[in-house]
């Protein structure tokens, strides 16, 4: 039964006099929203981040290639063409330890995916839907920390008298302290998987979330076996995000200097420790050469993962 | 000093494409100050988009949308003289009923205590007197609905815009609000206009009814024309349950035509004049106006009719539908109303035969 | 729960596994701050609790100018990188080409902090000698300086170092947010920016909140691009490495990096454990309003 009230509110909205037509008029425009255009910041605001990157992130690692081809100077670089930096570099001595660097690299991806993917595939399998956010979360942690000190604080574990070492003895199991896992490939690579493994579990059940979870119960029910479900279905459908990681961790394992530097042994160098280096150093176009080639590898590798595997389907879960 | 007599919506020329995909292809329409107007239609045949071309919220890519005769291409929804209840999911979780409901009110500078007051008596006019405390996830799907509804009209803006606002709910609870819109919108007066599938729904509550489906406007008219006289086959087609059957234009004569089935002429009347002998035509006859006729003996009067085998019965409740086929394979569907006709006694596979008054049928050229 | 078809064993052994591994990512740091309590420090036999460390690193003038610069930083960066976090995610959901802008705004995480710095580094200098150029062809200095290395272009750094996080998590909280409440608030007269502030916001809310968090932690632990973009001054991490390299693990660099990834860990574990908390509450809400009763 409408109140006194809602009789006042209707008389008000009564504003449509049939006979007589609206006398709605669009309100003027200020100067304000003429300059903004109609939906304020809108249009332009929005594309800010996106213009940043592109001035900030991909110009400039763009033109590494372009001044790789310059000359050096004592101080800075003068612009020309020349290979010399190239040439420097594949005839030079850091040629070969750059190709080492890339082996090293490439047992970090394999030793991360042995240790890292079973545990995407177990979250992603058995863990109740709920709680597979938490618990990948978990592997958030370690970046907390800064990089730094992560990897500065494996020198006091992995030295001679380091906790390894030191457990080792005190459980009996070896007499001598082992010193060939710190300043030496084999710490370098243990720095390279401690560092970057969570990224392998991050992509690997990326990929996965983009299946869904039935497809995993379909293996249980036809009764496949567990090496059968692996092969078989578990590794293509998250290949596209195990290849992601990978390239991740081998790009980055090449790429950051701090892990070597602090880890390897005497002489040991990876591609960012190079250009630092060469930075150092004020030779500016070897530092873009190397940056070039890294970067060069790092595209071709995605590149081929497209094409092989379709790497935007890691990326289904954002759309 | 009088205001503008122009149409409240004026769409012209409108089109509206998502990449390749057309949705919205050079639609023209009016609308009429204090009409109940629905846009009616298949799903993602247009009637949304255009629904949302009009409110500001989608720009098109070709064509003017006018309001009460100002051009408005330009403005966004906050600017125009528009609200919209949507489908769901719409009302603000972190705000209370009333304060959904007052929102737009305080966007508006009104002071607190007005706000209030509007609120209630709009709750009040929508059945939800007392619930401006509760929260959203407290309420039912036709409580939400009445929630935005309260929200929009509180705005006094002259047109209000429903985007298939009964979708979500079941069937009986849209009947009611059907019921509750129409009455609200003759109370209040504003122009009404609804998007929706839903053909009883349209019917209910429209003034008119535009007809949309892939993106084009199929045909405009009142609820009755378009259910008793429609102009295009895709109208006949859609609204209510029509038979229609395909052939050419076998004669033309002033008040009627001749079509040619392949397998039997009939007779249809002629109301325009675009019929051209030879052309690909159809006709539709609505299921209810047939009945079956006893095989041999005269027709009546004015009865046209057709010669088939009878299928099956299919009983609906209120009413039986006798499914006939015909020689060249389609079924024909006789409706009636449960308890008459039924003794029939006929059995599958029987010859039948099945009639409708002449000026029943209407003729469609395409 | 788990399927019928493992065993409850087979499950804990997997679960206990996972555990192990986050525990061993992060057993160097526990390591480093457990020798840092240590009176004797690193290597000694005896075990004596102290928090004599951590006193003598709050004495330390360089290491409190360098952890004051370091926040400031943090501080400037996190008011950059948040907005334009979520100005991406916005652009990515309007825009038609979603794969090549997210590829774009995902891209930092795959070049190396080295390469990007050592890229950086130099276009900065060829940018400054350009502003240089025009500034002496206009005949002043206005344009002097703008980029020489040093708090602009380490935050630039950092911006593009901590973009993509900050995107994913604003673009993650914003995937349970319904467009059609800011096209309501639109419809009800609101503006743009204040359809966002009044109904948007408050439902993304814990999302920028945690990605402000993310984005302090991560450039307070930034080394690589800081320390090549930041030209003079120290941050905390360039000091701390500088004490790294000169004086070893001394006593103090044990305590210094402690205290931060102490805090680090605290802040962020308890703000995933809070917004995780709050968003199962918010879903469970969620889903009883998402969904309209059938009735009336």
């Amino acid at each position: 039964m409408p109140s006194d009230d809602t009789a006042e509110t209707i008389a008000e909205l009564d504003t449509v006099d049939k006979t007589e037509g609206s006398r709605w008029q669009p309100a003027p425009l200020t100067l304000f929203g003429r300059i903004l255009g109609e939906n304020g910041l809108g249009r332009w605001g929005l594309f800010l981040p996106v213009g940043f990157l592109l001035l900030f992130f991909l110009l400039p690692l763009m033109l590494t290639y372009v001044w790789s081809f310059f000359e050096r100077t004592q101080f800075w670089m003068k612009p020309g063409f020349t290979l010399f930096s190239y040439v420097n570099f594949f005839t030079s001595a850091r040629l070969e330890n750059f190709l080492n660097s890339m082996w090293h690299s490439s047992i970090s991806v394999a030793v991360a995916f042995v240790f890292g993917f079973p545990i995407a595939v177990f979250v992603r399998r058995r863990v109740p839907q709920v709680a597979q956010h938490r618990v990948i979360l978990l592997f958030i942690l370690p970046f907390m920390v800064s990089e730094l000190i992560r990897i500065f604080a494996l020198r006091p574990v992995l030295g001679r008298n380091g906790l390894f070492n030191t457990v080792l003895i005190d459980l009996g199991i070896i007499t001598q302290p082992i010193t060939s896992i710190l300043f030496s490939p084999t710490g370098v690579i243990i720095g390279e998987v401690l560092s970057f493994l969570p990224f392998i579990v991050f992509a690997g059940f990326l990929s996965m979330e983009a299946v869904p979870k039935y497809v995993f119960e379909i293996c249980d029910d036809l009764g496949a076996g567990r090496v059968r479900t692996m092969v078989d279905v578990i590794l293509p459908l998250a290949a596209p995000g195990i290849f992601a990681g990978s390239v991740f961790i081998f790009v980055n394992g090449l790429g950051v200097a701090l892990i070597p530097d602090i880890l390897g042994g005497p002489g040991a160098v990876n591609a960012g420790l190079i250009a630092t280096q060469a930075i150092a150093a004020l030779d500016y176009p070897l530092a873009m050469a190397i940056s070039a080639i890294m970067m060069t590898t790092l595209l071709a590798l995605l590149y081929l993962g497209h094409r092989l595997f379709d790497l935007t389907k890691i990326l289904t879960p954002f759309s | 000093m009088s205001g503008s007599k122009n149409p409240a919506v004026e769409v012209q020329g409108l089109s509206k494409s998502y990449g390749s995909v057309l949705a919205i292809n050079g639609v023209d329409l009016s609308i009429g100050a204090g009409e109940y107007f629905v846009l009616l239609g298949p799903s993602g045949g247009g009637k949304t988009t255009l629904l949302r071309v009009i409110g500001g919220f989608v720009k098109p890519s070709a064509g003017k949308v006018l309001l009460h005769g100002h051009d408005v291409s330009a403005l966004p929804p906050d600017k125009r003289p528009t609200t919209m209840v949507f489908q769901s999911y719409a009302l603000f979780p972190h705000m209370s009923v009333a304060r959904n409901v007052g929102y737009g009110l305080r966007i508006k500078k009104l002071p607190a205590k007005a706000v209030l007051e509007r609120a209630d008596a709009m709750l009040e006019l929508v059945g939800l007197a007392g619930y401006g405390e509760r929260m959203p996830h407290e309420l039912s799907g036709g409580q939400q609905q009445r929630v935005q509804l309260a929200r929009s009209l509180v705005l006094d803006r002259d047109i209000l815009l429903l985007d298939e606002p009964l979708a979500a709910l079941d069937a009986n609870l849209r009947k009611d609000m059907c019921f509750e819109l129409k009455r609200l919108q003759e109370t209040i007066g504003i122009t009404f206009i609804h998007v929706t599938h839903n053909q009883e729904e349209a019917m209910t509550v429209a003034d008119r009814i535009a007809i949309i489906a892939d993106g084009e406007m199929i045909e405009v008219g009142t609820a009755r024309n378009i259910y008793e006289h429609p102009i295009k086959r895709f109208t006949a087609d859609f609204v209510g349950e029509n038979n229609i059957l395909d052939g050419t234009l076998a004669a033309v004569e002033k008040s009627k035509a001749t079509i040619d089935l392949g397998f039997g002429q009939v007779d249809v009347p002629v109301d325009n004049g675009t019929a051209t002998k030879g052309a690909t035509a159809s006709f539709s006859i609505r299921s209810e106006l047939l009945e079956l006729f006893p095989t041999e003996g005269n027709l009546p009067n004015g009865i046209q009719a057709l010669n088939g085998t009878y299928d099956e019965a299919v009983y609906l409740g209120l009413t039986i539908s006798h499914m006939v086929s015909l020689p060249n394979g389609e079924t024909i569907n006789v409706r009636n109303i449960s308890g008459a006709n039924e003794a029939q006694g006929l059995e599958r596979g029987a010859p039948a035969r099945v009639g409708w008054p002449m000026t029943a049928a209407r003729l469609h050229i395409s | 729960m788990t399927d019928k078809y493992g065993s409850i064993w087979t499950y804990r052994l997997k679960w206990a596994y996972t555990l192990l591994v986050v525990v061993s990512l992060l057993m160097p740091v526990f390591y480093v701050m457990y020798v840092s309590f240590n009176e004797h420090g690193f290597g000694a036999a005896d075990y004596t609790f102290t928090l004599d460390w951590y006193g003598v690193i709050f004495k330390d003038k360089l290491l409190l100018a360098a952890l004051g610069d370091t926040t400031i930083l943090a501080i400037i960066t996190t008011i950059i990188v948040v907005p334009f976090g979520l100005l991406a995610a916005k652009y990515y959901k309007r825009t038609q080409r979603k794969v090549l802008t997210v590829s774009l705004l995902l891209s930092p995480l795959f070049v190396p902090s080295d390469i990007l710095g050592s890229a950086l580094l130099v276009f900065f200098k060829n940018l400054s000698k350009i502003f240089e150029a025009l500034s002496d062809w206009l005949g002043n200095e206005w344009f002097y300086g703008w980029f020489d290395l040093g708090y602009t272009t380490a935050i630039i750094g950092l911006v593009i170092y901590i973009l993509p996080y900050v995107f994913v998590v604003i673009l993650i909280t914003m995937g349970r947010y319904r467009d059609e409440q800011t096209e309501a608030a639109r419809a009800c007269g609101a503006g743009a920016w204040q359809a966002f502030w009044h109904v948007e916001f408050p439902q993304i809310r814990a999302g920028i909140f945690s990605s402000c968090a993310f984005a302090i932690i991560l450039s307070f632990n930034e080394y690589t691009r800081t320390s090549l973009l930041k030209g003079g001054y120290d941050t905390f991490t360039t000091v701390l490495i500088s004490q790294f390299l000169n004086e070893g693990m001394s006593e103090q660099s044990f305590a210094m990096s402690s205290a931060v990834s102490f805090i680090a860990i605290a802040a962020i574990g308890s703000i995933i454990a809070f917004t995780l908390l709050r968003t199962e509450k918010l879903e469970r809400t969620a889903r009883a309003k998402a969904l309209p009763v059938m009735s009336t």
